[in-house]
C-alpha cells in the first residue's frame, strides 16, 4: 500500500495535542488542557482507550471460554467420572491402574465436592498448566501431547491463512476495478471455491498430486522414520510435508477473502472522496491505491471474524494429510473418548483464535485513523 | 413483497443459485422411484467398485438367451488391444529397440500401432545379435500368444451334471457370438460405483443431500427462531436486556462455534447423537449472526415514524412487532437463514470427519459419506468416486445456497448494487 | 467588459446507464463567465445542474461521456485536449470543484496535508515538501483553519472544518474557475454563511478569478452571486444578472420557480407563493419542443412542436420560450 503502517510513536504526541484556535466545540481534544497531568491525556487518547478496552475484552472472552470449557460437558446427564471410567476401562486390563486413573481424576476433578469448588479447582490446575492427564496415552500429560501438536498447526495455518489473505485481497481488489473481466470469473469462482469444505479440497488435492502425479508425500508432516531434531534433511523433509496441507488452506481462504474484498472495493471505488480526488488531477492508479488501502482495513476486521471458522475448517483438514498437529490429535482423542485431551485441545484452539483476533485488533488500531476517534462516540 | 420478489426473479445470480439447488432438490426426490430400495444395502462384494454398467455374467452365458452372429469388422483386433498385458507391450518395445527401431518412434500406450508395427517387423526366425537363447525363445512364446489371440477358436461352456457332477457339455462360445443387452435381465447401472461396503454411491449420495438438507433445516431454523427472538428483544426491549445479549453474542463471535460443537457433540456422546440431535446442536452454535442482524434492523426500525404511530394507536406488542417491525426485516432473516442451512451442512461435513457426526447406521449424510470415504483409505486406494461426488455436492449445494444469498442482497441493500 | 475567463458553446454530455441508455443531463449550454465575476446555477434537483458542474471540468469517466460542444477556459479549448492533459494542465490549476458531499470528499485514511501533496505534485512533480508545507499553511490561515488540521485525518475534523478543509484543498493551486455544488446544503445556517463567506473572501484576494455556485436555494444565490442561471430539464432556460432574475423573471419555469420562494424585500412580501403543478419530464425521452411545454401555463400548441431556441435580449440576458418579452410581459400582466 502506498503508506506505510506509521510508527504509533510519531503519531501519539502531536496528534492528541489539541488545536487550539479551531473553534471546533464538537472537537473532543479541545478539552484537553495543558494543566491536566499527562496520565490524564494518556486516559484520554483515543488509542489508549481502544487498546485498554481491547486488552479488557481479551480477558473477559477467555474467562468466558475457559468457563464454556468447564461448563458444557458437565451439562450432561449422568456421572462424568463414571462415563470417563466406563470408556478408560475398555482400553486397560491393569486393575491397579484403572484404580490410579480413577483417583486421579477425583482429585482433578474434585467431583466430590460442590460445582462452585470444582471450578475453583479446575481454574487453579488451568493456571499451572495442567490440563490432566490423557486417557488413550496414560500416563502422559495432555499439555505435553498438545505442546507437541501446537507449533505444528501454527506453522501451517498462520502462513497459510495469512496468504490466502493476501491473495484473495488482491483477487478481490482485481475484480472490483477490472469488473467485466475479472469479476465474471473470479466472482462465481470464489464463491464456489468458498462452499468446498476445506477438508475436501484437501482430499482433492492429495489424491492429484501425491497419489497421480507423485509430486508431494501422502502423509504426515515430515518422513517417517525420521527423528525430529534440527538438520538439513529433517527441515527438507518438513518442507516437502508442508506443501499440500498449506495449499489446500490458501485455497480455501481465498474464496472467502476475494468476495469480501471485492464488495468493500467497490464500496469505496463509488466514495465520494474517489471523484473528488480525480476532480483534483490525483491520477488513477494512485486512486487507486487510496481505494485498496481503506478497502483492507475493514478485511482485516473480516480476518479477525472469519478467523475462528477458518482454523475450525484448517484444523479438520489437517486430519486428511495426518499432519501432526491439533486436528490429528483431536480426531484420536474424539476416537478413544479421551475426554481430558478433546477438551484441553478446544481450549487451546479458542485460546490461539482469541489471541489472533487480539493482535489483528491491536494491528488494526494501527493502521486506522478512524479508531481513535470512533473511542469518543 | 410482490415487487420484490419481482426483482428476485430478475436478478441473475439469485435465479442460477434458485435453480441449480431447485435441480438438486428435484433429482433427489425422483431419483428413488426409479431406482428403489434400500440405499445402505451392501450390494457388492468387492470394496469399491468403480463406476459403470455391470451385467450377470451368469445371464450372458445362460444357453437360453438368444445368441446371433455378427461379423463386426476390427472386433478381433479390439478384443487383443484391450487384452494385451502391459508386460507383453513392453517386451515388444524391447524386441523393436533391440531390432534397432529408435524408442521414441515406439508408443506402447497405443495397442493398434505397436500391433502393426510388430506383424510388420518380427521375424521368429530371425535370431537379434547379443540375444541370448532363452530370451530368443521367450519372443517366440510371445508372438504365439499374440497370434494365438487372431485365432477364433470357440471357448466351450460346461455346466457341471446335478448328479454325477461330470461336466456337461452346454454350448460353443465364438468370437461372433452376440447376445441382445435387453435379453439379459440383471443389469445393474452404478453411476458412481460403490463404497468399501460395496453400496451403491449414488442411491447413498441421493439419501446422504436430503438428510444433509434436513440437517441444514433443523439447524437454520432454531438457529433462526433464536436469533429472530434475541434480536427482537435486544433491539426493541433495549437497555440493559440489549446488553446483556449483545455481551453473549460478542462472546460467541469471538470464541469459535467450531470448537463448541465439538465440545456439545463430544459431550452428548455416540449414543445420544442422532441426525435431529446434530442439527439442534448446529443450530445452537450458530444464531449470532441473525441476532445482530435483527437487532440492528429493528432499532433503525423503532423509531420509525409508522412504528411511532402503531405505538400511539396503542396497539399491542405482538401486533406491532408482527405488522410493523416483521415485514420489513424478513428479508434479512430468511437471508441470514440461507446461509445458515449451507453453514450447518458444511458444519455437519466437519463434524463427521472429526467423528463427532450423527451416530447412525441407518442413513447416510454427506459428512459420513465422507468420514466413511476417508477411513477407508478411499483417496489412497484411488477410489475418487467415493469422495468426490460427496466433495462437489457439498460444494454445489453451497454454492446454489450463497448465490442465492448474494442475489438476494443486491437487491434488498442497494448500496450494493453496481 | 471583462476578460472572458470561461466560455461554453452548445455543450451537451450524456450519461449512459448500466442498461445502455442514454440520458442527456447536459443539453444544449452555452454561457461565458467573466473575470470577476460569479455565476449561480438554480433549478429543482435532477434538473442536471450538479451533472453541469461535473462537465464543466472537462474531464470525464463513466458513466458521464462527453457528446459535443466546447469548453474554452481563459482562450484553451479544453475539450480537444487528452485526458491526461486535462488532468494535468487543467484540473485544480484552470478550474477546480467543491463536491456536494464536502463531509465524505477526503480521503479517512490520509492526512491533509499528504492529499494537498498529492495534488500539488500532479501539476508540479518536483515540488518541495516544505514549498507545499508553506503554501499550505498559508492558506489554512486565510481560511481561518488551525494549521494542526493539516497533520489530521479527515475523520478527525468536525463538520466546519471538514468542510472549510475541501475549499482550502480545492483553491490550493489558485483555480481560475471554482465550482461550488451546494457546498453549504449539509451545514447548518452560520456554517453556511461562513462558507459563502470564505468563497468571497478568495475571490476578493485573487486567488479564484470566478465562481459558479451550484444550489437550489434561490435566496442563497441573491446575496453571493452576480448571475444566475436557471436550469430547467438538461437546458438553460434562463439568464440574467441577480436582480434581474430575482425580481423581474421572465421565462415562465423562473417566474414559478421564483414564486415558489420569499425573498424578505419590498415587492415579493406580497408575492403568493404558487407552486408548479406536474413534474420535469423524463430525461431518457424528453419530449418535443419546449421541455417546459407539459407544465406551462401559458403554451400554445405550437410550444409541443416546435423546437426552442435561446434568444438573446437586452441587458445580455437570455430567454428560451417561443414568446418574445414583450410577449411574455403581456401575458404576466392580465394576471
Amino acid at each position: 500500500m502506498s503508506e506505510p503502517v506509521k510508527n504509533p510513536d510519531d503519531k501519539i504526541p502531536d496528534d492528541f495535542q489539541a488545536p487550539k484556535n479551531s473553534g471546533d466545540s464538537d472537537n473532543p481534544n479541545d478539552e484537553s488542557d495543558i494543566s491536566t497531568s499527562s496520565w490524564e491525556r494518556f486516559r484520554r487518547n483515543g488509542y489508549t482507550r481502544y487498546y485498554t478496552k481491547r486488552t479488557i475484552w481479551f480477558l473477559v472472552t477467555l474467562v468466558a471460554a475457559a468457563i464454556l470449557n468447564f461448563i458444557l460437558p458437565r451439562l450432561m446427564p449422568g456421572d462424568p467420572l463414571a462415563a470417563i471410567m466406563q470408556r478408560v476401562a475398555v482400553g486397560l486390563h491393569d486393575a491397579e491402574q484403572v484404580r490410579a486413573i480413577y483417583y486421579h481424576y477425583l482429585q482433578l476433578f474434585g467431583l466430590d465436592r460442590p460445582v462452585i469448588e470444582q471450578f475453583f479447582i479446575y481454574f487453579g490446575n488451568l493456571f499451572r498448566g495442567d490440563l490432566g492427564l490423557s486417557f488413550s496415552r496414560f500416563p502422559r500429560p495432555v499439555s505435553d501431547i498438545i505442546s507437541n501438536a501446537v507449533p505444528w498447526t501454527i506453522g501451517l495455518q498462520l502462513p497459510a491463512i495469512l496468504t490466502g489473505w493476501i491473495i484473495g485481497n488482491f483477487l478481490g481488489a482485481i475484480a472490483a476495478y477490472r469488473r467485466r473481466i475479472f469479476d465474471k470469473i473470479v466472482m462465481p469462482a470464489s464463491l464456489f471455491v468458498s462452499g468446498i469444505p476445506a477438508f475436501g479440497l484437501a482430499v482433492i488435492l492429495l489424491a492429484v498430486f501425491a497419489l497421480n502425479l507423485g509430486w508431494f508425500p501422502v502423509t504426515g508432516g515430515y518422513e517417517i522414520g525420521l527423528i525430529p531434531h534440527f538438520s538439513w534433511r529433517f527441515i527438507s523433509s518438513i518442507i516437502e510435508h508442508y506443501h499440500l496441507p498449506f495449499w489446500s488452506i490458501v485455497l480455501i481462504s481465498i474464496g472467502g477473502q476475494a468476495l469480501g474484498m471485492r464488495s468493500m472495493s467497490i464500496y469505496e471505488l463509488n466514495a465520494d472522496y474517489v471523484r473528488y480526488s480525480r476532480f483534483m488531477g490525483i491520477k488513477d492508479s494512485k486512486i487507486v491505491r487510496y481505494v485498496f488501502r481503506n478497502a483492507m482495513l475493514p478485511q482485516v476486521t473480516g480476518l479477525a471474524l472469519s478467523l475462528g471458522t477458518m482454523m475450525g475448517g484448517a484444523i479438520v483438514a489437517e486430519i486428511i494429510f495426518s499432519y501432526p498437529g491439533l486436528g490429528t490429535a483431536l480426531l484420536q482423542a474424539v476416537r478413544e473418548g479421551d475426554y481430558p485431551l478433546v477438551s484441553g485441545i478446544t481450549l487451546v484452539i479458542t485460546v490461539m483464535v482469541l489471541a489472533s483476533v487480539f493482535l489483528l485488533e491491536i494491528i488494526y488500531g494501527l493502521i486506522d485513523p478512524r479508531v481513535k476517534t470512533t473511542q469518543y462516540e | 413483497m410482490k415487487n420484490q420478489i419481482k426483482q428476485l426473479l430478475k436478478s441473475g445470480k439469485f435465479m442460477v443459485g434458485f435453480i441449480v439447488f431447485m435441480s438438486i432438490l428435484l433429482f433427489i426426490t425422483i431419483y428413488p422411484f426409479f431406482v428403489p430400495g434400500n440405499p445402505l444395502q451392501m450390494i457388492g462384494y468387492n470394496s469399491f467398485i468403480p463406476p459403470g454398467t455391470y451385467l450377470s455374467l451368469y445371464d450372458a452365458v445362460n444357453p437360453n438367451v438368444f445368441v446371433y452372429t455378427l461379423r463386426i469388422p476390427g472386433a478381433a483386433e479390439a478384443r487383443i488391444v484391450n487384452t494385451l498385458p502391459m508386460s507383453d507391450r513392453e517386451a515388444m518395445r524391447d524386441w523393436l529397440v533391440r531390432a534397432g527401431m529408435p524408442e521414441a518412434a515406439i508408443d506402447i500406450y497405443d495397442p493398434e500401432t505397436l500391433l502393426a508395427l510388430w506383424n510388420a517387423n518380427y521375424d521368429p526366425d530371425e535370431r537379434i545379435e547379443g540375444m541370448i537363447l532363452a530370451d530368443h525363445r521367450a519372443y517366440q512364446r510371445l508372438n504365439n500368444r499374440i497370434q494365438g489371440m487372431f485365432d477364433a477358436s470357440a471357448l466351450r461352456l460346461y455346466s457341471a451334471d446335478p448328479e454325477t457332477g461330470e461336466p456337461q457339455f452346454q454350448a460353443p462360445i465364438t468370437d461372433t457370438d452376440y447376445i441382445a443387452l435387453s435379453d439379459i435381465v440383471n443389469i445393474r447401472r452404478l453411476p458412481l460405483g460403490t463404497d468399501n461396503f460395496g453400496r451403491d454411491m449414488l442411491k447413498q449420495l441421493v439419501q446422504a443431500i436430503g438428510v444433509s438438507l434436513r440437517i441444514g433445516l433443523i439447524a437454520g431454523s432454531i438457529a433462526t427462531a433464536i436469533g429472530l427472538l434475541l434480536g427482537l428483544v435486544a433491539g426493541y426491549v433495549g437497555g440493559w436486556v440489549d446488553e446483556i445479549i449483545m455481551f453473549i453474542c460478542n462472546l460467541l463471535t469471538v470464541i469459535p462455534g467450531f470448537v463448541l460443537l465439538v465440545l456439545l457433540a463430544f459431550s452428548i456422546g455416540p449414543a445420544g447423537r442422532s441426525v435431529t440431535i446434530v442439527g439442534i446442536v448446529i443450530g445452537l452454535t450458530t444464531w449470532v449472526w441473525t441476532t445482530r442482524a435483527v437487532r440492528s434492523q429493528v432499532l433503525s426500525l423503532r423509531n420509525r415514524d409508522h412504528v411511532n404511530l402503531s405505538k400511539l394507536s396503542g396497539h399491542s406488542l405482538p401486533r406491532i412487532v408482527f405488522k410493523d417491525i416483521l415485514p420489513y426485516i424478513a428479508s434479512y432473516v430468511v437471508m441470514a437463514f440461507i446461509l445458515q442451512v449451507s453453514g450447518a451442512i458444511l458444519a455437519e461435513a466437519g463434524l463427521s470427519m472429526l467423528g463427532l457426526g450423527p451416530s447412525t447406521t441407518e442413513v447416510a449424510t454427506l459428512g459420513l459419506m465422507m468420514n466413511w470415504a476417508m477411513s477407508f483409505s478411499a483417496h489412497i486406494m484411488g477410489a475418487w468416486w467415493a469422495y468426490f461426488p460427496v466433495v462437489f455436492v457439498i460444494a454445489l449445494i453451497s454454492f446454489s445456497l450463497n448465490l442465492m444469498n448474494t442475489g438476494m442482497d443486491q437487491i434488498f441493500n442497494p448500496q450494493l448494487r453496481d | 467588459m471583462s476578460k472572458v475567463i470561461l466560455e461554453v458553446n452548445n455543450l451537451m454530455t450524456k450519461y449512459i446507464t448500466r442498461y445502455k441508455e442514454n440520458v442527456y443531463a447536459v443539453n444544449d449550454v452555452s454561457f461565458k463567465l467573466e473575470e470577476g465575476r460569479s455565476v449561480g446555477i438554480a433549478g429543482e434537483s435532477g434538473c442536471g445542474k450538479s451533472t453541469l458542474a461535473l462537465s464543466l471540468m472537462g474531464y470525464y469517466f463513466p458513466p458521464l461521456h462527453y457528446t459535443s460542444g466546447e469548453i474554452i477556459i481563459d482562450g484553451r479549448k479544453i475539450t480537444d485536449m487528452k485526458p491526461d492533459d486535462v488532468r494535468k494542465q487543467v484540473l485544480g490549476t484552470e478550474i477546480a470543484y467543491i463536491p456536494q458531499a464536502a463531509m465524505n470528499a477526503l480521503n479517512p485514511t490520509r492526512k491533509v496535508i499528504k492529499f494537498i501533496e498529492d495534488v500539488i505534485r500532479v501539476h508540479d512533480p518536483k515540488a518541495t515538501k516544505k514549498d507545499i508545507y508553506d503554501l499550505a499553511q498559508q492558506r489554512f490561515e486565510l481560511l481561518n483553519l488551525p494549521k494542526e488540521a493539516l497533520h489530521k485525518y479527515s475523520v478527525e475534523l468536525s463538520g466546519g472544518m471538514k468542510q472549510r478543509t475541501v475549499i482550502a484543498v480545492s483553491t490550493i493551486l489558485s483555480p481560475k474557475v471554482l465550482i461550488a455544488d451546494e457546498p453549504s446544503s449539509a451545514l447548518d445556517v452560520t456554517s453556511q454563511k461562513m462558507v459563502i463567506k470564505m468563497i468571497n473572501d478568495l475571490m476578493d484576494l485573487g486567488i479564484i478569478k470566478s465562481m459558479i455556485f451550484i444550489t437550489h436555494e434561490l435566496p442563497l444565490l441573491y446575496n453571493v452571486t452576480d448571475d444566475i442561471m436557471v436550469m430547467y430539464a438538461a437546458q438553460l432556460v434562463e439568464t440574467g444578472t441577480a436582480d434581474q432574475m430575482i425580481f423581474d423573471p421572465l421565462h415562465p419555469y423562473s417566474k414559478g420557480l421564483m414564486g415558489s420562494i420569499l425573498v424578505p424585500e419590498d415587492g415579493t412580501r406580497e408575492a403568493k407563493i404558487t407552486a408548479i403543478p406536474g413534474t420535469p419530464p423524463n430525461l431518457k425521452k424528453p419530449p418535443e419542443g419546449c421541455r417546459f411545454a407539459e407544465r406551462c401555463k401559458y403554451a400554445s400548441p405550437q410550444c409541443k412542436v416546435l423546437n426552442v431556441e435561446v434568444s438573446h435580449l437586452d441587458n445580455n440576458r437570455k430567454c428560451r420560450c417561443l414568446l418574445s418579452e414583450k410577449e411574455l410581459r403581456e401575458v404576466y400582466k392580465d394576471e
